[in-house]
């Protein structure tokens, strides 16, 4: 799996998790937390977070960590 | 609007996560710094500050940076949520508005009155005109049924933003019925609401997003959510409610101390001499004609104008004297301190004289070095430019938040004279007998109940008095109006007029009334600071005493509790005869019993005004 530890962290960060969650583990069934109104919040933070604007179809493919890298992947935006 | 200036008594980690947070506009940092500032004491914090907000759209996203942004007032700031877009529901029933230190109700076009955005599918111009109207009545009716069941909460209304979606935009404009137009005539009908009631104030929304612009907005995080603010649009909107609700918390700073030379004009009079001096209506002249314009207006609202500057006072006269273009005259400056002491040496004299704490003081000045030293010597003076531009100058007096007040009172207004009357005074008072002058200031004093009609400047006093007050209780218009509504309390105000005009309300007593043995407590009792020294205490406590002698009471008791800044009033009971109970760092408790009627001063004439308490 491709990962970036930039977007990792963000997500760490966002949803308060211990520091060494694994990229993989990150994802919306796993994470109690991440109900409809984080989700909201979510792309609230990544589309300020990376100057973008996501489109209808990428708001339903933001489900977990893999997920989210593979479409700012496809949007340009690069992570490290 | 100086969000670090709000802050400067959090502790630096705090500090720098806030302006991070800020900066940024990232969730996650905004809730880090609410859980650093969750582990600071109450003290730190500042007041409980609960916020009820009703809103026609989702707020509940928003809802981390609004608190943080609330937090920084600073306060210890709670929000409660009303179900969405349930105005008149929600208000009906009353839960929770008791414990409310405000209420807010934030609307806008897409749920009040959607179809103006629809003009030609909903009746233009005779149906949609009519659809207006009903939201106007709307309005007016909300505003009812808040009083009547909230009426000690203050209420803060938002406009209507105008719209960022929406097709035909320019016809838009072009008739009074379309959806400008529209918004316009319910925006106006709430300016008016606002004008006519006390207690209802403008959360000028629509001002707002006009100066934010596009970039507040969100239209996919409105589609998903009903919720219409880009990520920085809410840091924004989180910043400019805090800024407009905290007036309610932090009184306005009251004085500009201001410099001369290279700031009220451009050039240096001592040096480059009258011909030469930059002011007018030319560049860069024009500039610094507009500094004097924004000066005029702070003055002329109550703001107390000081002048610091180091010059020979000739000098300093001669462009007052001999400028036409002038607009500020010498006399509409409080003070002046024009020779050639430091500067911080100048406005430690002129807080003393003025009667005024020096975090009352903002100072203005073109010199790096005169800042730095103010910051250094007086930290509590607020430092209002960053540099000698003065186009910078005059940006910080048009953006400042240091003088926000949502209300100027009459009073307000007839400061200044009275400030500089005061200082003629205590000139005059050196040559007579302290009676004597006294007598002859011809005092005429009017004991007044607190009631609707002197609420407003009651509640402002308890806000801001320092010095002269025994408790410093900083009660909210609510908590006023629920020691008032107890069974046997006092409130009483008293208003000033002398031989120099009218003064207004400058002293105000209240206490309860004990369920248990019928004992009068003394809650709180000030005196505004532009009084001091002409015996209306004594005045207001003898009206007191009167009152509860009349009211068979048997005893009454009261109580000093210091602060830095109240000392004058340490042995006030001990100077009324009263009997001290108690003494502790925190406070001294005294007792009068028997009840006896004090003579209130020969040379104040005391009139009674009774009216029925509210």
């Amino acid at each position: 799996m491709q990962s970036s530890d930039s977007l990792r962290h963000l997500l760490v960060e966002f949803f308060d998790l211990p520091a060494n969650t694994p990229a993989e583990e990150i994802t919306q069934p796993g994470i109690s937390k991440w109900d409809s109104l984080a989700m909201v919040q979510l792309i609230t933070e990544l589309q300020n977070r990376f100057s973008i604007e996501f489109d209808l179809e990428e708001i339903q493919t933001l489900r977990s960590y893999q997920e989210i890298h593979d479409t700012l992947a496809r949007k340009g935006v690069l992570l490290v | 609007m100086s969000l670090v200036d709000w802050i400067e008594g959090f502790p630096e980690l705090q500090r720098k996560t806030i302006v991070e947070a800020v900066e940024t506009a990232s969730l996650a940092k905004v809730r880090r710094a609410l859980r650093l500032l969750n582990e600071l004491t109450p003290e730190q914090r500042g007041r409980p500050f609960t916020v009820e907000l009703l809103s026609t759209y989702n707020l509940e996203p928003v809802l981390p940076p609004l608190e943080l942004a609330l937090s920084c007032i600073p306060s210890q700031a709670r929000l409660q949520l009303a179900p969405l877009n349930d105005l008149e529901g929600h208000i009906t029933q009353n839960i929770g508005v008791q414990a409310c230190d405000v209420r807010v109700i934030i609307w806008r076009i897409e749920e009040l009155l959607p179809e103006a955005l629809y003009p030609f599918s909903n009746g233009f111009p005779v149906q949609l005109s009519s659809r207006t109207e009903e939201v106007v009545s709307r309005v007016h009716r909300l505003v009812r049924l808040h009083e009547a069941h909230a009426p000690a909460t203050p209420l803060f209304l938002s406009t209507i933003a105008l719209p960022i979606h929406f097709s035909n935009p320019l016809f838009a404009s072009q008739h009074a019925a379309a959806v400008c137009g529209a918004i316009a005539h319910i925006n106006g009908t709430i300016y008016d609401i606002a004008t006519q009631r006390s207690g209802v104030y403008v959360l000028d929304i629509c001002r707002w997003a006009a100066l934010e612009g596009k970039l507040h907005a969100d239209a996919l995080l409105d589609f998903v959510a009903r919720q219409p603010l880009s990520g920085r649009g809410q840091v924004g909107f989180a910043l400019f409610l805090a800024r407009c609700l905290r007036p309610l918390l932090s009184p306005a700073r009251k004085v500009l101390a201001v410099d001369l030379d290279d700031t009220l004009w451009g050039g240096v009079i001592g040096e480059d001499g009258l011909e030469n001096l930059k002011l007018g209506h030319d560049f860069p002249g024009n500039v610094h004609l507009r500094i004097q314009r924004e000066l005029l207006e702070l003055r002329n609202r109550g703001i107390l104008l000081v002048l610091l500057s180091k010059n020979n006072e000739a000098d300093a006269r001669q462009p007052f004297d001999c400028l036409p273009e002038m607009l500020l005259k010498w006399e509409d400056f409080a003070l002046r301190k024009v020779n050639w002491k430091p500067k911080h040496e100048n406005l430690r004299e002129a807080a003393q004289e003025l009667g005024l704490g020096l975090d009352s003081f903002v100072f203005v000045d073109d010199s790096d070095y005169e800042r730095e030293q103010m910051r250094q010597l007086i930290p509590e003076v607020l430092i209002l430019n960053s540099s000698s531009d003065p186009l910078h100058t005059l940006n910080c007096l048009w953006t400042t938040d240091a003088f926000d007040s949502l209300t100027v009172t009459e009073e307000d207004r007839w400061r200044h004279d009275d400030y500089r009357v005061r200082a003629s005074r205590d000139v005059q008072g050196h040559r007579h007998d302290l009676e004597e002058f006294l007598c002859s200031l011809q005092m005429e004093a009017t004991i007044e109940e607190l009631g609707s009609e002197n609420m407003e400047r009651a509640v402002a006093m308890i806000g801001k008095t320092n010095q002269f007050n025994l408790t410093t209780r900083r009660h909210s218009r609510a908590q006023v109006q629920a020691i008032l509504g107890a069974p046997g309390s006092i409130g009483l105000a008293l208003r000033l007029r002398d031989k120099f005009g009218e003064q207004g309300i400058v002293a105000i007593l209240l206490a309860t009334r004990s369920a248990q043995d019928g004992t009068l407590v003394v809650d709180s009792f000030l005196v505004s600071c532009r009084a001091l020294g002409r015996g209306v205490e004594d005045a207001l406590w003898a009206a007191l005493v009167e009152r509860a002698n009349e009211a068979g009471i048997h005893k009454v008791l009261a109580e000093y509790r210091p602060t830095p800044k109240n000392g004058i009033v340490a042995n006030l009971y001990d100077r009324f005869g009263l009997q001290r109970l108690e003494h502790s760092l925190s406070s001294t408790r005294y007792a009068l019993e028997p009840i006896e009627v004090p003579r209130p001063p020969a040379w104040i004439h005391l009139t009674q005004k009774g009216n029925a308490k509210q």
